[in-house]
This record gives C-alpha cells, structure tokens and sequence, in this order.
C-alpha cells in the first residue's frame, strides 16, 4: 500500500523528519517497506505562461511557442523579452494557458530514476530552437494521459514551482499489507493518521463528517427509489444506497485532487469516479455506483429490485473488464429484478459491464455495503481480482462505516458533479455489532507486558478515540472505537497500549527458573552419535527435499501408490512423500559421480511416510519413521576382489557400535518393497533379537540390482544402506559390555580352518565363540583370512585366537589345551580341517 | 498377420531367451513391416506406428531380460562374513573427508544453548493436520491468515507444515501437568517447514525453522524480549541491541517482530539490523484450545528460519545449496 505524507498531513500534524517518521511508523505500528522521495522527481518543473503561439510552417501539429517562466531558469536562451522558445506539438496549447515546463538539462519525471533518464535539452525542430518542453500528464509521470500539455489549473503565476503548487514536495510510505491483516482502519488514511498522532503522544480527533450519517444537502429530486433485499445476513452485514440524478460525468476532478489519486496508485477518470476512489483512500470504504437507468433497464420492473444473495452454480456474468466469468456459490452477487435476479455486480469485486457508468451516465444508484470477508476472499482468488477496494473489503470493514461515507459522497457528487440528491438512504443492516466494552486493571497490563506505563496507558487510549475513557480504583474502563474490528479481549486493548507506546521501550527481563538440568532427548543424542561417527567414517551428510517424483519411487522398485501426494505440488517432481530416503540419494550420488567424484559415502537423517500407517500416539497423523540412508560410491575398487558391501558392513558395524545385529540374507519370498532396489544375493538385512526373542528388522544393506545401478549410472562398487533409527534407538543396549583387563599376559595363537566354500561364516564364529567358552578365559577372536585356492569346494578360513586367564600366567600345556578345544569343536561341529 | 498374436509370441520368446537381442531381427516383425504397402493408404500410418510400439515394447523387454540373465550371474556372497574370499578387512574413508551439514551443526548448536537455557527441545513433523497447523493456532478455517502460508496439502487433507508452530498445541498440552503443578512449560520445536513458493536464491519450498514456547504464570513481554535476547548473546557471543516492530499472527497477542543489530563477528558495525524471527504473548484461544487456562496462565512464543543464521554465518550466498547434495559445496563444512 502506497500512502503519501502530504496526504496524510492534512488530518495529522507531522514535525519530524521523514526518516524519524519511518522508524517511528515501523517501531510502533507496521513496517515500512520503502519511502519514496516525490519530490526529487519535480524538482526543476517550472509553472510558465504561454505568451505566444503560432503553427509552425510545413508541420501539421507543431507550434512555435514563447513561454513566460518569470526568468526562473537560469541555464537557457532567451529572447529581447525574457522569453523562452519551445517547439510544442500538443492540440491544447494556447496564448494564455499556464503549463508546467521542463527545462534544458533537466530530466523528464517518467523517466526519473529508470535506468535510462532521459535528458532534456534545447534542440532544434524543423529548423527552429527548442528549448526543454512543455510536459503532458504522462511525461510529468502524474498518470498515463498524453492528449496534450497538462493545463494548469490552480493560481500561480510563471516562475512557481510546479512541485510545490501540487504538493508534489511529497515522500510515499511502501507500507507492508500482511502486518495489518486485522487492521481495515489502518487502511485509510484517517485510520493511519489517528495511529500517528497516537505515536507521536498527540491526541486525534476525526473529521466530523465521520459521524455524519446523512447527506447534508437536501433531497431534490425524485427517482424510484430502489428495493433491497439481502437473502442470508451472513453474507453481507450492511447494504446501504442511495440514487443521485443529473450527474454530470464529464467533469473531471481538480489537478491537486487526481494527482494525490495518483500518487496513491489510483488513475484519475472522472469526477464521479474520483469522488468514490477518493473516499475509499481516506476511510478504507470501498463505494460502487450503477447507472441507474441501466440497473432499471435490467431490473425490469417500475423500481430497481436488488437482491444480494450468492452465486449459483452454471450461473455467468460479464465483469465491467469484459470477461465472462462462471459464479459459483461462495461468490456473493448484486442481482437485479425481483424474479430475474440477474447479476449486475460481483459484491465488492467489480461490478458487471451492463450497469457500468460511462461518460452519458445521468443518475447514479450509489452502493455502500459490506460484505463478508471469507466470501470475497475466496472471490478474489477464483476470479484473480486484487482490486484496491476487494484489498480493503478482506480485511473486514466495519459495518458502522458505510453511513458517513454514503452521505460525504452524496455531498461530494453534489458539489463536484452537480448531482442533486434523489432518494432517501435505503438500507438492510442485518449485522449490526455492539460496541466492545474493557474492563481491565493496571495491573493486568504491567503483568503481560512487564512494563508499568502508568497515566500514558488511559492517554493512549484516548488519543487511539476509545470513548468512555475511565480510570478509577486502578481499574480501567474504555469502549472500543466502532472501526476498530480487530478488539475482542483485554490482550488487544494491551497491545495498543503496549506497541503505541513502542515494546523497544520494556526493559528485557529473563524469567526465572528452578536448577533442574535438561538435556536434549535421547534421541537427538543418539541421532548426533551417529551423525558424528558417519563423518569420522569419511562420510558427507547431505539434505535432500522431502518430496520425490513417482518416477523416482518407481524406479527403485517402490509403489508411489502408497505414498502420500500433494494435490497443489510445485511440480510433479515434488508430488509424493517419501517411502525410503535412499532413492533420492541415489540421485545426488550419481550427479556427484558425473561431477567428477570417484569416491564418496553420502548419508542422511530423513524421514519416511507411508499411507496406512498411522501414528501410534497420535493415530488422526501418519506414522513418522526416522531413518539413515546411505551410498557407497567407488569408481575404481579399493581391492581387486573387494566388494561394495563388504565396505558398507563394516561401516555399518563401525557406526551402531552393535555387535547383536545379525546380518541375514534377503528371502527370496521376502515381499518389502523397499528391499526391491537389493540384489538378493549381495544384500541383507540387519536384525535384532529382543528380550522376548522376537527379531527386529533394523536395516537393509547390500549392492543393488543391476538395473536399478544402471538406471542411475553408478558405477559396479556401490552400496546402500537404510537404516530405521526408530527401531535402533528402541532396541539398543543399555548393558555395560566391558571386561576387566587380565593382570597376567594374554597369548596369541592362530589357527586356520578348512571347511566347505559354501559353509556360512557366522557358522563358524558359532563355533569359536562356544569352544572359547568353554575354557574359562578372557579372550576373543579375530577373522585373518579367508582363502580360496585352485579348489573351489574349500576355503582356508584362519583367526587369531587372543586368551588370557585371570588368576596366572598360561603355561604351554594350557595354552595347547585352548587351541585344541577350539579345534575340536571346530572338527566336530563344521567338518573342518585344521592346519 | 495379426499384431497381437505375434507380440504375445515374440515376448513369450524374449522372456525364456539367453540372448533377447536376436529377437529384434525376428521374421514376424519384417513380415509386418512388409505387409504395410499391401494397406490401403488411409490404414498404413496407424499399422506402421502398431508396429513401432510393438518393437519400442520389445526393446524394453529385451533390456529386462538382459539384465535378467545378468543377474543369474551375479556371485552371492556370504552376508555374515567380514570380508570377500581372498580380500582383506575393509577400511573406513578417509576421516578428512567426513563432513557434516552446516545446517545440522548449527541446529546441534541451537538446541544445545537453549537446552542450556532450560528450553527441552523438540522435533517437528513432516506431515500433519489442519487442527495443529492452522485450527489450534486460532486460525479458524477461512480466516485470511491462512494465505500468508502458501500451504501444500496431500489428497487426504494432511498437511507438510508451513511453521513449525504446528507443534505447539502438543508442547502445551504435554507441558500442562506440570504447569499446573507449579512449574513452567519451554520448549523449542525444530525441523522442516513447506512453503508453496518458487525457488531462487533466497527462496525455497523447503526450509527449516526453530520455534521456541514458554508458558508460565508469570510470563510477560518483557521475559521474551530478554529470553531472545539472551539467546542471541550467546550464539554471536557478544552483548547485542535489539529492536522490534509491531506484526500480525493469530496466534500471538500482542504480536511482534525482533531484530538484531548485525553482529561484530559477521562484520556489523552497530548499525545494521537483522530481521531474525516473529514472536508474541501466546493468543488465549492457543492456551485454550490446549486445556489450558488462559486467566491463570500466560505465555510466550517465536519462530524463525534456521537456514538464514546459518547463511549469515558462514557467507553462504545462494539458499539452493542447503539441498542441493553437492560435494563440491558439502566438503566445505
């Protein structure tokens, strides 16, 4: 929202400088986003008086112009009289006429601040001097009208200063809408006024005609005074009319008037149109007029019939920019005719082309209504109307104000246009609203606040026009002012006191607390464990976006059938949740290995959704599963024989610090989907076994099927690894796994086991760890090898038994004894050999 | 020919096929293709692009097959062995080369000073509600707030949360016991947030936010200003001026704005300010709609971007990096 000061200084007094304005604005009421300097752009427009002028010979349209500008400018050519020299080529100009020159070496405002100014200068034209121009509405950049020069049109004389006769000395506020959602009054200058002088300290009063309800001039003239009819209250609160005859729509408003209309970001039409823009500016009140006799023409009956009532479905109309458009039941429409109900208005949108006022209009039906919010906000998007009135009616206009409005405008047209007034007011007010009554203590206010402001607390609400101001027994009483829609509860009356005064003015207190410790939860503690030993482990931890395209599931194997879509996606590329976070890396692996990144481990803490499965405690939300995915990515094998999964297993073991996860193979049977991107044969899942002996999947890892690396272009040595951190955390050990150290030498023996190639390894680590328990020792084992021959039926597999007793040194014959033990079993349970 | 006839066949072929590849030079299919000047001219597009789909149909056949008979192929391995035949122990990557995200570092580093403070930290959702994002935040439905969220929905009406506000209706009620009992309610929520908003480099649909609740029964303006200010003390590590600008949430009365002055260690000379969160006096109809009572219980409450803090401090100059996956930009951290 634009808001000029010099408007604003006609109902509030403004000393300080702009930019203490601004901050004070933005301390104490909404932000501002930018201040414009007006006036920069007018500085060296000069009043001047056209004294001669004479068609130029062989030119069609120029004229040869002598121009008075009192001697003003200092830098330019002049003639034995004083006077200028301009080439002007607009149809208006005439001897007599005062304009607005702009001189050599000035620039011309419509091009001020651009990017390419353009300068003016003093050249010839068809072979006579030119000096500066004589400037239209357009070039002096006031609104987008190039007929001819802008005629001058207040008492000056040449040499004034054109910036200061139209009050174009000016700063515009850029005020930021969002902060004032709740504020419609903020959104008229009167309202912005009483909330600086507020801030200043200074007490406001509103103009008088703000509580004016009825037209001051007299009722003269006699139409048929319309019926209204309003089919349901909830949709429009107060609808107000009221008909005015013989108005002249040819009169265009005074220069001062548009230009302020201009600069506010409204285009000046005619006086009739002005009168209405003009009010909706100052008071936040959006007014519609109607062509009368186009509203009756419709009606068809002997009165207008006006029916406000909702749109119906298949229902059409044609907007007044010429579109068609379909109504549907949450649009609010101005209907004509008793039975007919044809619309003629989009309430508080835009009004229908058929009751359009146009330049013959003679009798206006002129609307001042309310209407509910929630209805015109669903307008405004589904028709893309972002009008300044439907900006202003989703804020919620009181109802109170459309009375003072009709009647300041009824007077206006009078004034202005020589309409005589046709009618008495008509009105339905279904929704009328009981003043707001406070009743709060200081106390209450210091409490919330943290800030005792003492007698300025009753002052601001005094200057802020509450009425019935009291204060007594420390208890203050105040009614809230009828435009202000936005005050409810004591919190609100608060507020004012609190932000008028300015929040930057509390002294900053903490709150006390007990000395209760808190930490960050279990979980973020273990979530960071891992995160840091992933890093130690060389990886880099990544983020990707939380939604993937169907495809992308699709391709890994997944069913985008069960992952939730977003209707109103960004693109299809971030319509679906995700089911597993490792496709997503999978594609950040594969941009990273084309970049050039031979060898590299990405990880990241996700989450995953999936339809059907719903929060355990909170079962009306999906089920939120934490979990680790990871890739392993290597363009050339660390080893010749080495395998992608082998590396990640030991990451993986690296980084839980787990030695209960079993590593098992995928089933054939096995129907998860997200184990559908796995090689079976490469892959497995990772399971605990609970205390009751149910096992727990905890994650999946391996190599991918070939189809799926390729569909990515990764290389051979790759490896996955999604990890359900939710089903880790729950089932991870409490239980101190330390053993006292020996005081006595442990030994080292190894021993090499032959045994089928297809013998599972766990096998024969079952078998170590009961033979190693059978002697009682403390010790363990260390895999040294696995080796295969020219004989593909064995493998040597060999370890390093470690052992030491508690209570001596091993002798010899005991440490033998170990290894035998060891061995035995090891014959015995795995048909192994020894060697 | 029938077209049918001889797709069915051909797929039957590729399928049982150790080299599906051959099948493309098939004889049925250059019989079809022959068949197609013998048509009447109006009926030979339409056949020539049946046979086209026909043979787009195989190819795809015929690279499942391939990779099919590759698979059978693929070595199995011993998931319970350390280590591949004749391999060694696999290592770790290189330590110099582990990197964390920045923005996982500096939420660590959030939670951990206003764990400090006294603050339990919480994470948000992914996905939710109407009721937690907008309904218990006293943003009734329709009410034009909602607009300034810019929200996504998924077919069933949940919502990937827009703030992550979305979590303080279970902050309050987890916390009411104990408020009730004499004690406070704080708590900071953290985590991802969803903005239907197009990206450049200083927007993006995906962010993250740190929103932080206190609920007492002496809470007050003041508190919050001094709570934020103290907060922010601590992550710059140095004394700060603050200021703050009336705004506008539903959920918040009074409703404000705080800024910082730009910090000496991001090269602030005092006289620059920085937007950094919303905050406000928690709105009675939040407390209420949490089943608690707003006449013995007042509150506090802000929100603010993580990615920004994070930006500022490290000079990042383009938001898109966070999720871009990018080693080139990850290994910096």
């Amino acid at each position: 929202m634009i808001v000029s000061v010099n408007w604003l200084k006609k109902y509030v007094t403004i000393d300080r400088s702009i930019d203490e304005l601004a901050e004070l604005i933005g301390a104490r009421l909404v932000e501002i986003e930018k201040v414009i300097d007006l006036g920069a752009k007018y500085k060296d427009v000069i009043i001047a008086k056209v004294i001669e002028a004479a068609p130029v010979p062989d030119s069609d349209h120029l004229n040869l112009c002598k121009i008075d500008d009192g001697g003003a400018w200092k830098d330019v050519e002049r003639d034995e009289n004083g006077l200028v020299q301009v080439v002007c080529g607009a149809p208006n100009v005439r001897v007599g006429l005062l304009v607005a020159w702009l001189p050599p070496s000035t620039v011309v405002p419509e091009t001020y601040g651009s990017s390419e100014p353009f300068v003016l200068d003093a050249r010839k034209l068809r072979g006579f001097m030119s000096n500066g121009m004589i400037a239209s509405a357009r070039e002096l950049d006031l609104w987008d009208e190039h007929d001819g020069i802008l005629e001058i049109d207040r008492e000056a004389k040449p040499g004034d200063s054109f910036a200061e006769l139209y009050e174009l000395n000016d700063y515009l506020l850029d005020i930021e809408n969002k902060s004032l959602t709740h504020r419609p009054d903020c959104f008229g200058l009167i309202g912005l006024a009483r909330e600086i002088a507020a801030i200043q300290g200074e007490a406001f009063t509103s103009p008088d005609w703000f509580t004016v309800l009825q037209p001051t001039l007299p009722k003269i003239a006699e139409l048929k005074q319309p019926k209204v009819t309003i089919v349901d209250p909830a949709i429009c609160a107060r609808y107000q009319g009221l008909l005015l005859a013989d108005v002249d729509s040819s009169v265009r408003s005074d220069l001062l008037t548009s230009s302020y209309l201009a600069r506010s970001g409204m285009r000046p039409i005619s006086a009739a149109v002005d009168i209405t823009n003009w009010l909706m500016l100052v008071t936040g009140q959006p007014l519609h007029a109607f062509d009368y006799d186009k509203l009756l023409q419709v009606s068809g009956t002997e009165a207008p019939e006006i029916v406000v009532r909702v749109g119906r479905n298949s229902e059409t109309m044609m907007l007044l920019d010429g579109r068609d458009i379909e109504l549907t039941p949450e649009d609010i429409v101005i209907t004509a005719g008793d039975t007919a109900q044809k619309p003629v208005a989009l309430a508080g949108a835009m009004g229908g082309s058929e009751t359009e006022i146009d330049s013959t209009t003679r009798n206006i039906f002129l609307e001042s209504a309310t209407f509910n919010l929630y209805n015109l906000r669903g307008t405004q998007f589904r028709h893309g109307i972002f009008s300044e009135a439907i900006t202003r009616f989703t804020k919620g206009q009181p109802a109170a104000l459309t009375a003072p409005v009709l009647a300041m405008a009824a007077d206006m047209f009078g004034s202005q246009t020589g309409a005589r007034i046709a009618s008495d007011i008509v009105e339905v007010y279904p929704g009328k609203i009981e003043p707001v009554n406070f009743s709060l203590t200081n106390q209450q206010i210091v409490e919330v606040l943290g800030k005792d402001y003492g007698v300025s607390a009753q002052a601001t609400l005094e200057h802020l026009e509450y009425s019935d101001v009291t204060v007594a027994n420390d208890t203050i009483k105040a009614t809230a002012p009828w435009w202000r829609t936005d005050l409810h509860i004591n919190e609100d009356l608060i507020e004012d006191i609190g932000r008028v005064n300015g929040y930057d003015s509390i002294t900053p207190t903490l709150p006390v607390r007990d000395f209760t410790a808190v930490r960050p939860s279990q979980f973020d503690t273990f979530r960071d464990e891992l995160r840091s030993r992933l890093a130690r482990a060389g990886g880099n931890e990544l983020l990707t976006y939380s939604f993937v395209p169907a495809s992308l599931i699709e391709k890994t194997g997944g069913d985008a059938a069960v992952a939730y879509r977003i209707t109103n996606a960004l693109s299809p590329d971030l319509q679906h949740y995700r089911l597993s976070v490792l496709p997503s890396l999978l594609e950040k692996a594969t941009a990273n290995f084309r970049a050039g990144y031979d060898s590299f481990l990405l990880f990241e803490f996700g989450k995953t959704h999936a339809k059907g499965f719903m929060d355990e405690n909170e079962p009306e939300v999906p089920a939120e599963t934490h979990v680790l995915a990871a890739v392993l990515v290597a363009k050339h094998p660390p080893r010749d024989n080495a395998s992608a999964f082998y590396q990640m297993k030991q990451i993986a073991q690296f980084i839980t610090g787990r030695d209960d996860l079993a590593f098992a193979e995928i089933g054939s049977d096995d129907v998860n989907k997200e184990l559908s991107m796995a090689e079976p044969k490469r892959a497995a899942v990772l399971e605990t076994t609970g205390s009751t002996g149910k096992k727990h999947r905890v994650a999946m890892l391996g190599e991918l099927k070939r189809s799926v690396r390729q569909s990515f272009k990764l290389p051979e040595y790759t490896a996955v690894l999604e990890l359900n951190l939710d089903t880790l955390f729950a089932t991870r050990t409490m239980m101190n796994t330390y053993e006292s150290l020996s005081k006595y030498p442990s030994v080292e023996r190894d021993i090499t086991l032959v045994v089928a190639a297809d013998l599972p390894y766990e096998k024969i680590v079952d078998t170590l760890r009961a033979g190693l328990a059978e002697v009682d020792l403390i010790g363990g084992f260390e895999p040294v090898s696995i080796y295969q021959g020219d004989d593909q039926s064995i493998k040597n597999v060999s370890f390093r038994l470690t052992f030491a007793a508690r209570d001596r040194t091993l002798n010899g014959d005991e440490i033998a004894a170990v290894v035998d033990t060891v061995a035995d079993r090891a014959i015995a349970n795995l048909n192994a050999k020894i060697i | 020919m029938n077209i049918d006839e001889v797709k069915a066949s051909l797929l039957e072929r590729v399928a049982a096929s150790d080299n599906p590849r051959e099948i493309l030079r098939a004889s049925e299919l250059k019989q079809l293709y022959a068949q197609i000047p013998a048509l009447p001219a109006e009926q030979r597009g339409a056949f020539g692009r049946q046979i086209n789909e026909l043979k787009q149909l195989l190819e795809s056949a015929i690279t499942d097959q391939e990779n099919a008979v590759l698979d059978m192929t693929v070595e199995s391995l011993d998931v319970t062995a350390p280590f591949d035949i004749n391999d060694a122990r696999p290592t770790l990557l290189p330590t110099e080369n582990g990197t964390i995200h920045p923005l996982s570092r500096e939420i660590t580093n959030v939670i951990d000073i206003f764990t400090r403070m006294g603050f339990e930290a919480i994470e948000s959702r992914e996905i939710d509600d109407d009721f937690h994002m907008f309904t218990s935040l006293n943003f009734p439905p329709g009410h034009p707030a909602r607009d300034g969220y810019d929200t996504f929905r998924t077919e069933e009406g949940f919502i990937p949360p827009a703030h992550t506000s979305t979590m303080q209706n279970r902050i309050l009620r987890a916390g009411k016991d104990r408020l009730e009992n004499g004690g406070q309610i704080a708590a900071i929520s953290y985590g991802r947030v969803f903005r239907n908003e197009d990206v450049d480099a200083t927007h993006e649909h995906t962010f993250h936010q740190c929103e932080g609740v206190f609920v007492s029964a002496t809470a007050s303006l003041s508190q919050m200003l001094g709570t934020l200010q103290a907060f922010f003390e601590t992550y710059y590590g140095q004394k700060l001026k603050t200021k703050t600008q009336p705004g506008y949430f539903p959920f918040t009365e009074p409703s404000l704005e705080f800024a910082i002055e730009k910090p000496a260690s991001l090269g602030g000379s005092g006289k620059e300010w920085l937007e950094m969160l919303g905050c406000g006096m928690i709105h009675p109809n939040v407390l209420r709609a949490a089943d608690i009572d707003p006449t013995k219980y007042r509150g506090f409450a802000w929100g603010g971007g993580l990615e920004r803090l994070v930006m500022l401090k490290y000079g990042i100059e383009d938001l898109r990096h966070f999720e871009s996956g990018k080693l080139q930009f990850l290994r910096k951290f």
